[in-house]
Order: structure tokens, then sequence, then C-alpha cells
């Protein structure tokens, strides 16, 4: 029982729109006439997608590939969005609280500087999972982040709390400059950990270690270039 | 032509204060009432509202290689929308402002003059195609010398003639306006990780000190008669306890003189007022250099005061910016350039309650407040103190000492006990302000047409929905703030460019330079300069910038 958006076709350039659980309190109309980008044209919703409701429960479903459509759960506080698709960049950016469900795969950008919430991918993930925007000192501070598939590289850079986990592989730069939170990988992945000041990094598989880490009962302890003190262990 | 009716006008040079007065602008000149045809005019109704000219900042970091290696590092910064594209160009920016972002914010403001306060000679050209870049407001700038190979060279030869050709030869291409020390011997000595720590260091590598780099100078400045004095940015910057340097340079300026002007001018002076002998006790020496400045007549200074926020720490004294860098732990970018000098770039954010950053923001108060009205600019050293865009609360908070009680109470405890600024009873007025943003930096930097209201000045003109007569600027700090924030009309070279605080007309200001070409033998100078190119990575034919290049040169010659 929510709103249903559904793309009306395939899109030629990429749709900026950042669709919360907010619009799920709106009436058809109301959502029809929220502002998306379409390139760099501002169109209404109702132009790009159709919309139709199933009650009033504050909960989103996006129907069909939204694998160009940018900026979903963007802000979001609340609420609940299931995308039956795969998404586009910058999916649940900076969200405070409600859960996002991808049933295909993420793009880059998955949960950039996130504050709190949920974000589950049943695919695989891009690049810079929980990071920092580029220029901004703090990623991801709370909340959880679960990819069932793999993910790419800088998974969690600059993070300062919450927690990735990753059921497949991973790629390189994996928590570089990390300050806390916990990052899990049930598969393998390149290097980890370079600049890392604290947290915890747990890998199953293989992985490169930087020569800066050393050898401790918790595990490898590092990145001693920064007197860091965060560690990376395997389970 | 424009009809200024009524206004309440402010012009400190022609020592009008709050009169109600008319103002005829013909071809982009103030003109006298009977050169106009009062029927063909436009009319500007002012009544009721103060009318000065539009302001001058002597000293900014708004173009070339520094300002742009910040935007590069601080991504961030472009998040923040400032103007979406439509009439006018889209512009971004938080402190450091896209090129034609900063001529809007001046324009909006009620300002029509910026210069470029550190210009490396081999950099000219980067900083030539920038400022061309900066619509709405007057530009120039200034070319550093203080660490020069070239330089020291002529002063080792102990030869004024040679160093006088140099300076000229040096002005005329980089199309610069006059000469900027910084740090002067310290940027050299930074090349091998060093510093220099006192006025009579030896600089590495050269027989040379930067007592005798400043006075020797000054003294070519003044041999040359250029209209601005030497911009000095002193040494020791950042450092506590530096006020005792900053003091022993301004020194530096006894025994010589100029009826015009002052001598010397040493820039961004709160960063150079330390007192105490490490962070831990650090206070203000403010009152010092403040009781030196006014005892002299031939020294001026600006404030350099700190905006609380965020800023962008970028001058060409690059070992200071390493300091400030391994301090704070913010990034940092260091520039070498070649033989000339060098500069750092280090993100900052001044925070209330930070004791350090509360302490430099009121020792920027305390200069203000303590110097003589007629001798300190204001200026934030753009973007090193904060925005430029913060003028207006500088000006309202030296008109208002309950201002300052209200924000006093909101920053870190150590200013009470470190600063004398809560004692400080010192209320300037409008006049007095309006000449420390209009007036006074248009005579420090020599130029005649600026900063004021006279017949054959530049109409350059500020409206503010302001009456004088009728506002108490000591308790009505917020209207001040406010109206001095977004001018009701600003007019350049006699086009009304913002109306109602709107952009309303993009136009392209002049850039000052100076030829003093003919009042030194350039050729005395050329073998020394000629050799020098064995080791630049450019011909002396591919070196500096034709007039021609930029998109409205105006030569100022002096003879």
């Amino acid at each position: 029982m929510a709103v249903v958006i559904k793309p009306k076709k395939f899109f030629e350039v990429c749709v900026e729109a950042e669709l919360t659980p907010e619009l799920a309190l709106r009436s058809v109309d109301e959502v029809k006439k929220f502002k998306v980008y379409y390139g760099n044209k501002v169109v209404e919703l109702g132009e790009l997608f159709e919309v139709a409701k199933q009650g009033d429960e504050k909960k989103l479903i996006l129907d069909g590939d939204f694998s160009r459509v940018k900026w979903i759960g963007a802000r979001m506080v609340d609420g609940e969005i299931v995308v039956k698709g795969s998404v586009g960049a910058n999916c649940g950016a900076f969200m405070r609280g409600g859960k996002i469900t991808i049933e295909g795969n993420a793009d880059d950008w998955l949960g950039i500087e996130m504050a709190g919430g949920e974000i589950i991918v049943k695919g695989n993930a891009g690049n810079l999972v929980g990071c920092a925007y580029y220029g901004d000192a703090v990623g991801m501070t709370a909340g959880k982040i679960v990819i069932e598939g793999n993910a790419g590289n800088y998974v969690g850079e600059k993070m300062n709390g919450g927690e990735i986990v990753i059921k497949g592989n991973a790629g390189d730069f994996i928590g570089t400059e990390m300050r806390a939170g916990v990052i899990e990988i049930h598969g393998s992945c390149g290097f980890v950990g370079g600049d890392m000041r604290g947290g915890e990094i747990r890998i199953k598989g293989s992985f490169e270690l930087l020569p800066t880490f050393k050898k401790t009962e918790k595990g490898w302890v590092g990145d001693v270039n920064v007197k860091g003190e965060g560690v990376i262990k395997t389970f | 032509m424009l009809w200024i009716r009524n206004g309440i006008v402010v012009d400190p040079k022609n020592k009008i204060n709050a009169e109600k007065m008319d103002i005829f602008i013909k071809n982009g000149k103030i003109v006298e009432e009977n050169e106009v045809k009062k029927e063909e005019c436009k009319v500007i109704d002012a009544s009721g509202k103060l009318v000065v000219a539009g302001g001058v900042d002597m000293h900014a970091h708004i173009a070339g290689s520094k300002i742009n290696t910040g935007r590069t590092m601080r991504p961030e910064e472009m998040r923040v929308v400032r103007n979406i594209a439509g009439k006018f160009r889209a512009t971004v920016g938080r402190v450091l402002l896209t090129a034609p972002a900063i001529g809007y914010e001046y324009a909006k403001m009620g300002y029509t003059t910026s210069f470029e306060a550190a210009q490396p000679p081999i950099g000219a050209l980067h900083t030539h195609e920038e400022l061309d870049a900066i619509p709405m407001i007057d530009k120039a700038a200034l070319p550093v010398f203080g660490n020069w190979h070239l330089v020291f060279k002529c002063i080792e030869e102990k030869n004024m003639e040679k160093l006088k050709a140099l300076v000229a030869w040096a002005i005329e291409r980089s199309k610069g306006f006059g000469v900027k020390v910084v740090n002067p011997g310290g940027v050299e000595a930074w090349m091998y990780g060093g510093n220099v720590k006192s006025l009579d260091d030896q600089v590495p590598g050269f027989n040379v000190t930067p007592r005798e780099i400043i006075t020797w100078l000054i003294k070519a400045n003044e041999e040359l008669g250029l209209p601005h004095s030497v911009h000095l940015h002193c040494n020791n910057l950042g450092v506590p306890g530096n006020y005792q340097t900053t003091i022993e340079s301004i020194k530096l300026a006894k025994g010589f003189s100029n009826a015009k002007r002052q001598v010397l001018h040493v820039t961004h002076v709160q960063f150079n007022a330390y007192a105490g002998s490490s962070w831990r006790d650090a206070g203000s020496g403010a009152a010092e250099i403040a009781k030196v400045v006014n005892s002299m007549d031939n020294v001026t200074i600006d404030m350099g005061q700190p905006i609380f926020g965020h800023a962008t720490a970028m001058t060409g004294d690059a070992p200071f910016q390493f300091s400030l860098h391994k301090l704070i732990g913010a990034r940092w970018s260091n520039k070498d350039t070649e033989v000339e000098t060098g500069a750092g770039i280090v993100p900052i954010g001044y925070l209330p309650n930070n004791p350090v950053h509360a302490l430099q923001w009121a020792i920027g108060l305390e200069l203000g407040l303590l110097v003589d009205s007629n001798k300190v600019a204001l200026t934030t050293d753009y973007p090193n103190g904060g925005p430029f865009t913060e003028y207006p609360y500088v000006m309202a908070m030296l008109m208002s000492k309950k201002m300052r009680e209200g924000e006093l109470s909101k920053v870190n405890a150590y200013v009470q006990k470190a600063t004398g600024l809560a004692s400080i009873d010192v209320e300037k007025t409008l006049y007095e302000v309006i000449h420390m943003t209009r007036s006074l930096p248009a005579k420090i930097l020599g130029l005649e047409n600026k900063g004021h209201l006279g017949i054959g000045a530049d109409a350059d003109i500020a409206i503010y929905n302001l009456n004088p007569l009728e506002t108490d600027t000591s308790k009505e700090f917020e209207k001040v703030y406010k109206m001095f924030k977004s001018a009701e009309y600003t007019i350049k070279g006699g086009e009304i460019i913002v109306k109602g605080g709107e952009l309303v007309k993009e136009v392209y200001g002049r850039t000052f330079w100076v030829d003093a070409t003919k009042k030194a033998d350039i050729q005395a100078v050329m073998p020394d300069i000629r050799e020098y190119f064995n080791y630049y990575s450019v011909q002396l034919g591919n070196y500096g910038v034709e007039e021609r290049w930029i998109k409205k040169p105006a030569r100022i010659e002096v003879v």
C-alpha cells in the first residue's frame, strides 16, 4: 500500500529526482507535479513516470528500471522505498532514517554521508559506497548498508560510524581514511585501510595489506603513518 | 547622464559629512551641475538615503594561481549556488567564489574597485586572464618582489639604479600596479625547508637580510615615484610574539617621506599582531602596534579581520602555510614559482569557541578601533580572514560597542583575558567607516579619482537605504549591517549595475597598471635579466603581458 512510480520510457539522459517517502503522503496529482530534472530541463514527474496510489502507507514502490534516475531517497528521514529494479547514482545520499531496498544493482555514491537508516542492495553496488563527497571531511556517520552482491572501489572512505556489510567481493581502497564504524566483507578485496585512524574492517576472503599495519592480538593495527588505531582482521 | 537627487552625502575626502546634495554624472565622471542638461538626465531619487563613493578593497586575493589552486582543492566550496544562469552568469562558491561571482557580490554590496594583492610576475598572464573574467569592478594586481633572486642580487650589489630598473621593468611586464613584499627572504629560505625569524637573519644563499630587502624596496619605490607605496606582508606572520617584528618593520619607514601618501603600507596586520610565546599563552599586540602606527605619519595598515565561518588561507608566505597545515591538520598545497616567489594554500574555518580564532577576531577589531581612522583600512584579506561579503559586519562592529558586547558574549572567554577589546569604548562614526572603506584605501593606493564624490571623480557610487541623519549607528547596528550588505543602487562608471540589491546590468571595469619605465634606465638591469632567464622555464620574449591582451587596460604613467 503506497505510491507506485513506473518509468514511461527509456531515459536518453539521466533524471535527477529526490524521490522520498514523503511523496506517499501526497495525492497522485501532487506527486505528478513534483519537479525533477531531465537532463538540464526541469519537468514534472508525471511527464516521465506513471504514478498510482495504493493506500496511505509512507512507502514508495519504484517499479521498473531506475538505473538512470539519480538521488533516489536523498535526505529521507523515515518511511520506506522499494526499488524493483536497479538505481542510479547517489541513492540514499545524506539519508537520516527509514529503509531503502534495492532489488537490482546500485550505481556509485550509494548512501553517501548517510547519518541513519538502512539500505539493502540485492544485487551489486558501484564505487564510493558510504563515503564522503569530494572535499568533505567525513563520510557515513551512522546507519547500515547491506550489499548482497559485490561492491566497487573506495567503500567506506572517510567513514565515521555505522556499518557496511558486503556479502560478495569488493575492490581497492576499502576504508581509506576511515575513523570509526565497521566494514564487513564476506568475499575478497584489494587494498584496505590506507590512512585509517580508527574503526574496524573484517574480511573473510583474501585482501592486500599495506606495510603500515602492525600485527597484534586484535588483528592488524594502523595505519601507523597517521598514528591510526584502526583494526583489520579476518573472520 | 544621471542626476542623483536629494541624497545625504558622506564624502570624507571632500569633508562632506551627511549633507543633502545633488550629484550629476556625465560620461562616467562626476561633473558640475551646469555641465548636464537636466531634462535629459535619468533621475535617481535618493531622498533620505545615504550616498557614498563605491567601496575600494585594497587587499584581496581575487585572481591568479593561488585562488585557483584553492578552488581546485576545495570542491566542497563549489556546491553553494549563488546565481542561476539567466540574464547573468551562473555563479557558485561559499567563500572561494568563481570569477563572475566576485564581481557580482562586490557590486551588490556597493563596492566598485578591488586589488589582487599578490601576483607572482611569472604568473601575470594567468592573473590578468582571470581579472578580465571578473565583471562589474575596476581592478589591478600587485606583483611580488620580496623573494626574487634578481631583487636579492641588486641589493647584494648595493646597486639602486639596477633595482629601480628591475622594479619598473617587472611592473611593466606583469602589468602590475605596485610593489608587494611577502615575508621578505622567508619564502626563499623555505626553498630549503626553513624560514627567516628576524629582520636580521641572512637569506640562505644571498648576502641580504629582510631589513635590507624592505628598506631598499621602499627606496626604489619612492625614487620611482609609484602611485602606491611598498605593500608589506611582514615576516613571522601567524607566529605568537610576532608583533615585535611587525613594529620593527613599521619603523623601517622612518627616514622616508612622501607628501601625497604613506611610504609603507603594512597589510593584514591582525595576522602579525600576536603577543606571547606560543598559542597557549598568546595575547594581543594590537595596542602596541596601534601606538606605533599612530605616532608615525608615513605608515598605514589594513585590518585583515577574521570572520567566523569558512575561509581559506592563501598567501605567498609558503613557510607560514606549512606551519598552519601542521597546526590544524587541514589540507595543504604548496606552490613554488621558480626564482620569484612561492605560495601555500590551507582551508580553515574560524570558530567562535576556539580560543585562538576568537583571539584573532578580537585583535582585528582592536586594530580597527585603536588605530587612527586615517591610517587603517578595512579588509578581511579575502579569503584568508573570510569572505569580503562580510565587510558590513566589520563596519557595524566598529560603529557599535553594543554589537561588540553581544558578539563578545558568544565567543571564547579567553578573549577577555588576552585582549583589551571588552574595555575599548571607541565607536567609529559613519563618516570614519566610510573613510576606511572608500577614501582611505583609494588614497593609500594613489587612486585620485576613486573613493570620493568630488568633481572629476569616477562615477562609482553606492546608495544605501539608510538615513545617516536619523540613524543611531551605535544602537541600530542590525539595520546598519543589513543596509550595507545590499546596496539600493550601485553605479559603476555612470551606469546603474545594481538596483534594490539586485543586479541589473553587467559591465566590465578597467584594469589599472603603472608604467614607470621612463623613470629608470631599464638597460642597466637587462644583462642580469638575460642571465637569469637561463634559469626560467620561459624565454624572455614570452615573459609578461602585452597591454593589448587585457580587456580594458588603464595605463597610469609615472613621469
